[in-house]
C-alpha cells in the first residue's frame, strides 16, 4: 500500500506551545485508523497538522501531490441558524471544483446525491440540517466530505454525543466506504471500546506524542 | 405609483430609501447568520462618526459647498467604517479576545465621538444633523445614481461569490480544505458590508441602516427554510417596508426613517408569530403578512399633506366677508433675506457671485403668503389667486394706506390682507421663534377691520431647510394668528 501522507519526526503545535513531539507515522491507502486519546491530549492538533492547517514546528509532513482530503469537522462547530437542507450541505462538497461563474449543475447535483446515498442519508436529504438528529447530521457531513471526491477522509470526533445506535450506523457507513471505495479513513475519537474491532490500527496520542499500535 | 413619477418631489427619496433598505436587508442575512448583529449596530455608528469627523476637520459650514458636502460625508463614512472593520474583524478568527468586546467598545466610542464632534462644530450643525439622521429628502439625482451604482456593484459581487460566502460563513475549516481561503472571502463579505453600510448611512442614516441590517433578515429567517428564499424574502420585506413606510410617513407627516424601521419590526413580529403556526399555515400567514403592508400604505385613513391642507378649519376671529380676500406681499422686518435655496445649481452659483439667477428668487415670505391664502380658503373665504395678486402688487406695502393705493392701482377691489414678519429664527432646540403680524384692510375705507398675530414658538424637529421649516410651521402660525382673541 502506498503512502498518502508521511509524518517524519514532526514537532506539532503552535508558536510558543509544542503539543506533540517526535511524531512519525504514515497514512496509507484504504486503511481505517482510529486516533485515540484523552481530551486535551493533542488529537485535534494532529488532525489539523495532517490537514495542513497547522505547519509543523519541526520535522516533515509530506503529502502525495494532488491528494484530495475530505474533512468532517465536529458537528457542534456548525451553526443551526443556517436555512440549509441536508442536500444543500452535501452540495457544498462540490464547490471546490466549481469556478465562480458556473452554477451547481447536474453533475454536481448527482455527486451530492450519490454521496448522500452512500451515507444512507437520502431519506432526509430535503430536511433542514438544523432539524436532523446528531447521527443524521454526522452522516450528512460525511456525505459532504465524500462529495469532494477524496482519497482520504479525516473525521474529528464523528461519534461524540450520539447514542449507541447512531454510533453503530456511522461506523457501519465508514467501514462500507473503506471497503467499497478503497478510501483511507482516519478518525479522531475517545471512544476506544467502540472502534477497537472496527479499525485496522490505532494511533494513540498520549504524553506529548503519537504512537501507532495494532487495533 | 405617483411616488415613482419623475415629477414627484420626493421620488429620489423614495428610490434612495428603497435601494438602501433592500441592500441592507440582503446583506443583513449574513449579519444575522454569522451572529454579528452588534457589528450591524457599531458599523453604521462608525459611519456616522466618520461623517461628523470629516465635517469637523474640513470646517464645513452649512450652506456652503452643497454638492461637495455629500462627497465629503461619503469619504468620512467610508473611511471610518472600513477602519472600524479592520480593527474589529481582521484577524478575529482564532483571536482570544471575543470580538463582541471589541465591537461593544467601538460602538461606545463611535456614539460618544459623534455627539462630541457635532457639539464641537456648531457651524456645520444643521447640515451634519441632517446627514446623520439620513437626508433622504435631499438626495440629488447624482447622489441617487452613485447609490444605485454602489448597490449594483455590491449585488453583482454578492451574487457571483454567493457559494464562497455561504461556505466560509457556514464552515470555514471545511472551506479551507477545499481550497477556499476563509480570510479572503471574509474580507469580501466585510468589504460588501462596509460599502453597503457607508452609502446607506450617507443616504438614510445609521438608524435605518441598522434596522434593516437586522429586522428583515430576522423575519425572513423565520419564514424560510432555504437560503435563496431567505434572501428573496428579506429583499421583499425591505421593499414593502420602505415603500409602505414612505407612504405612511408622507401622509402622516412623520420622519421617514423611524417609520421604516418600526414597520420592519412589525413584520418581524408577525413573522415570528406565523412561524409558530403549523407549516401548512405558514404560507397563508406569509401571504397575509405581505398583503398587510401595501394595505396599510394604501388605505384611506391616513391623509397626505395636501389633503390635510385643504380640510375645513374653524373661522376663528376673522370677520365675515363677502368679497374675495387678496393676500398682499408680506413685509420683511427680520433683517435677514430668508431666501430659499434654488433647485437650480446655476442659480445658486449666480447668487454666490452676487448675480441674479435665471429663476425668480423665492423667500420664506412668498411661502407664507401662499400658505395664508390656503389657510383662508380652509376657513371658507374666497381668495384672489396668488398669481393675480403678484401681477398687480409687486412690493410689500409699507402701511394700510399704501396697501389700498397699490391694490386699487392694480385693479384689486376686495379686502386686503397685509402682513409683517419681524422674526423667523430656528434655535438649536428645534423651535422656530416667529413673529408675524397680520391685518385685514377694508377696501372702501382703508381702515383695518381685523388684526391677528402669531408669536408662539413652533416646534419643527423634522425640518432642515428654510422651506421645510416654513412649510412645517405654517399651520401652527396661521392657527394662532387667525384664532379668536
Amino acid at each position: 500500500m502506498s503512502e498518502l501522507i508521511r509524518v517524519e519526526r514532526a514537532e506539532l503545535g503552535y508558536p510558543g506551545r509544542l503539543v506533540l513531539r517526535d511524531v512519525t507515522l504514515a497514512i496509507r491507502e484504504a486503511e481505517f485508523v482510529a486516533v485515540l486519546g484523552a481530551n486535551g491530549s493533542g488529537k485535534t492538533t494532529l488532525l489539523r497538522s495532517l490537514l495542513g492547517f497547522v505547519p509543523p514546528l519541526g520535522g516533515r509532513i509530506e503529502r502525495t501531490p494532488g491528494l484530495r482530503v475530505g474533512y468532517v469537522p465536529q458537528r457542534e462547530t456548525l451553526d443551526d441558524l443556517y436555512p440549509v437542507t441536508a442536500r444543500d450541505v452535501a452540495r457544498m462538497g462540490t464547490f471546490g471544483d466549481l469556478p465562480f461563474w458556473r452554477r451547481v449543475g447536474p453533475a454536481e447535483r448527482a455527486r451530492a446525491r450519490e454521496a448522500l446515498a452512500a451515507c444512507d442519508a437520502t431519506e432526509f436529504s430535503r430536511t433542514r440540517y438544523a432539524e436532523l438528529s446528531g447521527g443524521q447530521r454526522q452522516r450528512v457531513l460525511i456525505a459532504r466530505a465524500l462529495a469532494t471526491g477524496p482519497q482520504l477522509l479525516l473525521l474529528d470526533e464523528p461519534t461524540a454525543g450520539v447514542d449507541r445506535a447512531a454510533e453503530k450506523a456511522i461506523l457501519g457507513v465508514l467501514a462500507r466506504l473503506r471497503r467499497e471505495r478503497a478510501l483511507s479513513i482516519w478518525m479522531v475519537t475517545h471512544h476506544a471500546e467502540a472502534v477497537r474491532g472496527a479499525v485496522d490500527r490505532v494511533v494513540s496520542v498520549d504524553a506529548g506524542t503519537a504512537v501507532e499500535e495494532p487495533a | 405609483m405617483e411616488m415613482f413619477s419623475p415629477d414627484f418631489l420626493f421620488r429620489n427619496a423614495v428610490v434612495g430609501g428603497w435601494i438602501v433598505c433592500v441592500l441592507c436587508s440582503v446583506l443583513g442575512v449574513y449579519v444575522a447568520l454569522r451572529r454579528m448583529v452588534l457589528l450591524g449596530v457599531a458599523l453604521p455608528q462608525a459611519g456616522a462618526a466618520g461623517i461628523a469627523l470629516v465635517f469637523f476637520l474640513t470646517h464645513h459650514v452649512h450652506g456652503e459647498n452643497g454638492g461637495g458636502a455629500h462627497w465629503l460625508a461619503l469619504a468620512g463614512s467610508l473611511g471610518v467604517t472600513f477602519a472600524a472593520l479592520a480593527l474589529l474583524v481582521v484577524g478575529s478568527r482564532g483571536s482570544r479576545t471575543p470580538v463582541e468586546w471589541k465591537i461593544g467598545a467601538a460602538l461606545a466610542v463611535a456614539s460618544a465621538a459623534t455627539l462630541l464632534i457635532v457639539a464641537l462644530n456648531p457651524t456645520g450643525d444643521l447640515e451634519m444633523t441632517s446627514l446623520l439622521r439620513g437626508e433622504l429628502l435631499a438626495i440629488s439625482d447624482r447622489d441617487l445614481a452613485f447609490l444605485a451604482a454602489s448597490a449594483f456593484g455590491v449585488a453583482v459581487l454578492f451574487t457571483l461569490f454567493r457559494r464562497e460566502l455561504l461556505l466560509v460563513s457556514f464552515d470555514a475549516e471545511f472551506a479551507r480544505t477545499i481550497g477556499k481561503d476563509p480570510a479572503r472571502w471574509d474580507a469580501l463579505l466585510y468589504f460588501l458590508l462596509g460599502v453597503g453600510i457607508s452609502v446607506g448611512v450617507m443616504t438614510a442614516g445609521p438608524m435605518v441602516v441598522f434596522g434593516f441590517l437586522v429586522l428583515p433578515a430576522l423575519a425572513a429567517l423565520r419564514l424560510t427554510t432555504h437560503l435563496f428564499a431567505t434572501f428573496l424574502v428579506a429583499a421583499a420585506i425591505g421593499t414593502a417596508c420602505s415603500l409602505g413606510g414612505f407612504q405612511i410617513a408622507y401622509r402622516a407627516d412623520l420622519p421617514a426613517g423611524p417609520v421604516y424601521v418600526l414597520l420592519a419590526a412589525a413584520v418581524w413580529l408577525a413573522a415570528s408569530a406565523s412561524a409558530r403556526l403549523r407549516r401548512r399555515m405558514a404560507l397563508a400567514s406569509s401571504l397575509l403578512l405581505f398583503a398587510f403592508v401595501p394595505f396599510l400604505a394604501g388605505c384611506g385613513w391616513l391623509r397626505s399633506p395636501d389633503e390635510r391642507a385643504s380640510e375645513p378649519a374653524p373661522r376663528g376671529g376673522l370677520p365675515q366677508l363677502a368679497s374675495p380676500i387678496a393676500v398682499l406681499p408680506f413685509k420683511n422686518e427680520t433683517g435677514a433675506s430668508l431666501r430659499l435655496a434654488s433647485a437650480n445649481p446655476l442659480d445658486e452659483l449666480a447668487h454666490a457671485i452676487g448675480r441674479e439667477g435665471k429663476d425668480p428668487t423665492l423667500t420664506v415670505l412668498d411661502l407664507l403668503e401662499v400658505r395664508a391664502a390656503q389657510e383662508l380658503a380652509r376657513r371658507g373665504y374666497a381668495v384672489v389667486p396668488t398669481e393675480s395678486v403678484r401681477a398687480a402688487v409687486k412690493q410689500a406695502p409699507t402701511d394700510a394706506q399704501a396697501a389700498l393705493a397699490q391694490a386699487q392701482a392694480g385693479g384689486i377691489a376686495g379686502p386686503l390682507m397685509v402682513g409683517t414678519l419681524s422674526q423667523f429664527t430656528r434655535n438649536a432646540d428645534d423651535l422656530l421663534h416667529v413673529r408675524l403680524e397680520l391685518a385685514l384692510v377694508d377696501p372702501g375705507t382703508g381702515q383695518t377691520v381685523w388684526q391677528g398675530s402669531a408669536r408662539r414658538p413652533v416646534p419643527v424637529p423634522a425640518a432642515f431647510t428654510l422651506a421645510e421649516i416654513a412649510d412645517d410651521a405654517a399651520p401652527a402660525i396661521f392657527a394662532e394668528a387667525f384664532a379668536a382673541h
